[in-house]
């Protein structure tokens, strides 16, 4: 049997036809196992999309027992370009994942970089930050929507103890979307922070015994050695939180309805209210597609410059 | 002696930090819990209560007697469970091809897989509404089986991959050399190396079935079929948010997330950072 291992590179060569011939059946059989997944994803999704596409450009009546399309038109997309309450959710859901995003992949490495330096309890401390992330976010909501109460709330108590005076949380447009933020940061951080300090204890720690040897300071260190070695972690841990804030649905819904007014109504939630509120299913369908262009743009865009990034960290 | 001092201030400084942290992911949950036990004056009392006095287990009971909890905690099992297997099963089978065997073309086929896991869900929430009213499926348990399985697939056949890729050829040529079948090298050799990938797969398609709302609320919102999400969310009227039930209800369906996340931590973190692993 040793023998047979030995010999195996020789072997192979000479019964190139059969292997071949096993290797084919090999490949036969991998896409007959992986059929059913790759037909389940492919019948939820990619045909669904492609069936969306469609829809956005046609008139769709929903009837008792189905629905019909009409002729191919353009006029959903006219009619949402056109219409400002689409525009306001375009720059408020940009706005939301940019200003979200930031807050939470600073504070979420700091917080990594704090833990990192635990010796004990880093599980424990890893567990507790799961807890926010793996919570319902309905649930979080409507914990929120306790806390931000007007009359009872407890963060209306706190404010008025520190002498912050009375604020409407969620009465008004601009403290809604702070209060909003806020809940999203609480309940997502963690889990950037989780990602980060994964990445960061896997890092080689020769380099920060040479680093602290050689006498540089914290600050030198973060920079120099911990930010470009931890670079792609910090890529994939925003590109997550890029394409999760995008579709923003949950927190709205439950916390504010989107409102006062339309303050607060992300692109996903304008398209529900669309489809189920107004039964327009044709606009729905086109405000579907354009926030998930915008996604696959934003998503294309992100891996090309994290290709960039694990370039120039391979070269470091 | 100056550094020594240094680093005991920034010791310190640290487990301030810490100990902040720890308060700030902590209070709410406790404010959560703490104000299920309320009683329904109590819930709105001004200044707020931080210790329920008295405790009560009246708002367990409205959630399970007047609002009928107990049927959306049966529904979010059924489809929970349903898809988590579907996704095991399936994930496993493309899984352990895309790892192991000789096949042409499984990087594109892996790139699509990312891409379609990031979409939005808004974005198959039109048509799939349509053609589930079509063929008379919305309203039951594979309304959100089926898209739950489908969107939870793409990172289970990644994770499980990168599992099966990882084990060492030899150890499957020593059991074929030893007689073994195919399948039986297959469940006796390669499946426990790859188990704690499953582990890792379920507990991430399981929390994300548990916590799915803009399907749920779409395709099952009759209450027969509503999940725990749709459920509380739609608890009381609009005039009326019940406080104190929902927390109950919310209390009964974080804590057992809450002990699976808290035993099973090092898988979780592991499938949080795969792929940053592989990247």
């Amino acid at each position: 049997m040793v023998a047979g291992i030995a010999l195996s590179p020789q072997a192979r060569s000479r019964a190139a036809p059969g292997d071949e011939r096993r290797r084919k059946l090999l490949a036969r059989a991998g896409w007959s196992l992986s059929a059913p997944a790759l037909i389940v994803v492919a019948a939820v999704t990619i045909f669904p999309i492609i069936f969306s596409v469609i829809l956005s450009f046609t008139n769709v009546n929903v009837t008792g027992s189905g629905f019909s399309i009409g002729a191919m038109t353009g006029e959903n997309y006219a009619e949402i370009f056109h219409a400002s309450v689409w525009r306001y959710a375009l720059v408020f859901t940009v706005v939301y994942t940019v200003v979200t995003v930031v807050i939470e992949v600073v504070l979420g490495t700091l917080l990594a970089l704090v833990a990192a330096r635990l010796t004990k309890g880093r599980g424990y401390f890893m567990a507790l930050l799961l807890l926010p992330w793996s919570m319902i976010t309905v649930i979080s909501a409507e914990l929120w929507g306790y806390i931000y109460q007007g009359t009872y709330g407890v963060a209306d108590a706190i404010f008025q103890a520190v002498g912050l005076g009375h604020p409407l949380f969620l009465g008004t447009p601009t403290p809604a979307i702070i209060s909003m933020m806020v809940a999203d940061i609480w309940k997502t951080t963690p889990f950037v922070g989780i990602i980060v300090l994964a990445g960061l204890v896997m890092l080689p720690q020769d380099v920060f015994e040479a680093a602290q040897i050689d006498g540089a300071s914290g600050w030198t260190t973060f920079w120099q050695i911990t930010f470009p070695l931890l670079r792609p972690t910090l890529a994939i841990a925003t590109l997550f939180r890029i394409l999760q804030a995008f579709g923003l649905f949950d927190l709205p819904f439950v916390l504010t309805g989107g409102g006062p007014g339309t303050s607060t109504t992300s692109l996903a939630l304008l398209g529900y209210k669309v489809m189920f509120e107004d039964v327009a299913f044709g606009p729905g369908a086109a405000i579907a597609t354009t926030t998930t262009a915008l996604v696959l743009a934003g998503c294309l865009l992100f891996l090309r410059v994290f290709r960039a990034q694990v370039g120039a960290a391979k070269e470091a | 002696m100056g550094a020594h001092r240094e680093s005991t201030l920034g010791k310190a400084m640290r487990w301030a930090t810490l100990s902040v942290v720890v308060v700030l992911i902590a209070a709410p949950l406790y404010w959560l819990i703490a104000s299920s036990f309320k009683t329904p004056v109590n819930i709105g009392a001004s200044p707020p209560q931080f210790i329920p006095a008295p405790a009560t287990l009246a708002n367990y009971r409205a959630a399970f007697e007047h609002y009928g909890f107990g049927r959306y905690v049966l529904n979010s099992v059924i489809v929970t469970l349903g898809a988590t297997v579907l996704v095991l099963v399936l994930g496993t089978l493309a899984g352990y091809a895309f790892g192991r065997l000789p096949l042409r073309g499984v990087a594109v086929v892996l790139v699509i897989l990312l891409m379609i896991s990031v979409f939005p869900e808004i974005a198959v929430v039109p048509p799939l509404y349509l053609l589930l009213h079509r063929i008379g499926w919305l309203n039951s348990y594979q309304a959100l089986i089926v898209p739950y399985t489908a969107f939870n697939l793409p990172f289970a056949v990644w994770i499980l991959r990168n599992y099966f890729l990882g084990i060492p050829h030899e150890m499957e040529e020593a059991a074929r050399v030893d007689g073994a079948s195919t399948l039986r090298t297959v469940w006796s050799v390669i499946l426990p190396q790859a188990l704690p990938g499953l582990f890792t797969a379920g507990i991430f398609t399981f929390t994300a079935c548990w916590t799915e709302f803009l399907m749920a609320l779409t395709f099952d919102s009759s209450n027969s079929y509503r999940t725990i999400p749709v459920g509380i969310a739609l608890f009381g009227s609009p005039n009326v948010i019940p406080f104190g039930t929902i927390f109950a209800a919310a209390t009964v369906a974080i804590v057992p997330i809450g002990i699976l996340v808290f035993v099973f931590r090092k898988w979780v973190v592991s499938g949080l950072t795969a792929g940053a692993v592989k990247g």
